[in-house]
């Protein structure tokens, strides 16, 4: 008897110690680390929230937050809207479909870092696609997209969704895929036309894959940092600084520890504002 | 007729979107390649990206592999995905079992609690993790690398597993213990061979996003011979800014074993993200 009480435990044993070290322990051990001051190294003083009045003050660390916050608006209207035209155009039946599918999802498996490093020569000014192509065509023209602080975080974004488009594709193809052909044709004996039967009726019935989409681009959003790391590094003049890659750079640059992790904590928080919901929508499911 | 002619023009419109789209798609690409092949004269000669060189530079190619470490990369990074992804799958299946087939007190709680790792920030434990690292010397190891990987897999490869083991039929479980079978036996035995579709599905896409990690391997390995590629693909970056054709042959390698794996498994990442919305 005493073996069945135990049994569950010893199952979840190895899976909760390591997420418990790596997780759970580290986000209190930052918590703590954002409270102090100092290089990490030995000499850590206790500094209570001083340096969370210091980010109040920062005008690199309001960039860096109101980026990150273009980067969410951005994410969840371009990315889904984008996805899910692409998602509606695969679901017909047409020939050639299934290359076209995995066509589009390609540049999601590539990692982020190659993705930002092979759109370096699509905006390089001397040798790039974009002005070696205007030259072709005659145009004489120089982008310089990339190193101008006004649209270098539009032209990351674009890098960033060639390669953002795929999942949420797939995951909207799933969701098209559950809804019963009876129920279109039901709507358009009725009278609907297309237009109509998408925003009325096949919309509401892939709610939850919208939720699913829009949260996981969402956290994804928050924590953009690779493809930031790989073409610009926050540059020009931190015009495509987010807060993941200013804490990294506070933190791995400039050694103010304390003072960067003050930063992950406030990422932190704002993820609470989708966690939560999210955490209780999964709870009630199951 | 009219119908006809209107069905035929909506599907030539349908394949004209579609076949612009899919050039924009591939410029990247071809720009990367149209790249690759020159050597460092073509460009110092104005040679224009569109232009076929007198010779093409293959050798960037092999000198990216070798002199480049980009060999040496792939083959770190190998490793690591050897070691984690089966570890990660096998420890949360147990989990997914405990909380699906078992009768564990406040299964929904635990699983909710367990779900969090997906979404909180690597940035949360970079500091935490890099000064306990340091203390015990865990910096610049391959067991370092990968446990804090799977720490941070553990969610979504429960996530799957738990929407798996959830539709299996109790009445298997049953049959098991009443002939006689432990909890163990009944998991790896039974179980586990049935999940076989969640876990090759899993395989595929957690070896390519452990592949393609870049934030916590480049704070964990700062030594050249130990880098996996996004970190290596860094570092070779910044060791050859200025030499185009030899960089893009060096991006262009480290994207190929990935869309090779791509192409023969493509089937695993559109069940396995069908899969993941049930």
């Amino acid at each position: 008897m005493k073996e069945n009480k135990t049994a569950p435990y010893l199952f979840m044993l190895p899976a909760l110690i390591i997420y418990l070290s790596v997780i759970i322990f580290p986000v209190f051990y930052s918590l703590w680390i954002s409270f102090q001051s100092g290089t990490g190294i030995g000499s850590m003083e206790f500094v209570g929230l001083k340096n969370y009045a210091q980010l109040i003050h920062d005008e690199v660390f309001w960039m860096s937050f109101r980026h990150t916050i273009i980067w969410i608006v951005l994410t969840v209207l371009v990315t889904t809207t984008v996805s899910l035209m692409l998602a509606v155009l695969m679901n017909q039946k047409f020939r050639g479909r299934t290359f076209f599918r995995a066509f589009f999802y390609f540049p999601s498996v590539i990692s982020a870092i190659a993705v930002a490093i092979i759109w370096r020569w699509i905006y390089n000014p001397q040798i790039g696609f974009i002005n070696q192509f205007a030259k072709m065509l005659g145009l004489d023209f120089t982008q310089t997209w990339i190193s101008t602080p006004n649209t270098a975080l539009i032209a990351l974004f674009i890098a960033a969704l060639w390669q953002a488009i795929g999942q949420p594709m797939i995951l909207f193809l799933a969701g098209l895929g559950g809804i019963s052909p009876d129920v279109l044709e039901a709507a358009s004996i009725d009278g609907a036309n297309g237009v109509q039967t998408f925003f009325h009726i096949t919309i509401p019935l892939m709610k939850d894959t919208f939720i699913m989409v829009i949260s996981t681009l969402l956290i994804a959003a928050m924590k953009v940092y690779d493809i930031v790391k790989g073409l610009t590094d926050g540059g020009p003049n931190n015009a495509t600084q987010v807060l993941a890659s200013y804490m990294y750079n506070q933190v791995f640059q400039y050694n103010n520890v304390g003072y960067g992790t003050a930063i992950a904590i406030i990422m932190v928080l704002m993820m609470l504002l989708v966690i939560i919901p999210y955490m209780s929508f999964t709870a009630k499911k199951e | 007729m009219e119908g006809k002619a209107k069905k035929h023009a909506k599907s030539t419109l349908r394949y004209l979107v579609l076949i612009i789209l899919a050039v924009l798609w591939i410029v990247p690409i071809v720009t990367l390649f149209l790249t690759a092949i020159k050597a460092k004269s073509d460009f110092i000669s104005g040679l224009g990206l569109f232009e076929i060189p007198e010779r093409l530079a293959w050798e960037n190619f092999a000198n990216a592999m070798t002199q480049g470490r980009l060999f040496l990369y792939m083959k770190n990074d190998l490793i690591i995905c050897l070691l984690k992804v089966p570890l990660g799958i096998f420890i949360s299946s147990m989990a997914a079992f405990a909380l699906t087939r078992t009768k564990l007190k406040h299964a929904t709680a635990w699983f909710v609690f367990l779900l969090l790792g997906m979404m909180l920030p690597m940035q949360i434990a970079l500091v935490p993790i890099s000064i306990i690292y340091n203390k015990l010397g865990l910096i610049n190891t391959y067991f370092g690398l990968f446990y804090i990987y799977i720490g941070f897999g553990v969610s979504f490869m429960i996530l799957i597993m738990h929407g798996f083991m959830k539709g299996i039929d109790f009445a298997i479980d049953e049959a098991a213990y009443i002939d006689g079978a432990n909890k163990w036996q009944n998991f790896f035995h039974i179980i586990l061979p049935i999940c076989k579709p969640a876990i090759a599905t899993l395989f595929i896409t957690d070896f390519l996003s452990t592949w393609n990690e870049y934030l916590l391997a480049s704070v964990i390995i700062n030594d050249n011979k130990l880098k996996t590629v996004p970190v290596g693909l860094m570092t070779f970056v910044g060791e050859h800014g200025t030499d185009y054709g030899y960089l893009c042959a060096g991006v262009l390698i480290s994207v190929i074993p990935v869309m090779a794996v791509y192409l023969i498994f493509q089937r695993y990442f559109v069940e396995g993200m069908a899969g993941a919305v049930k």
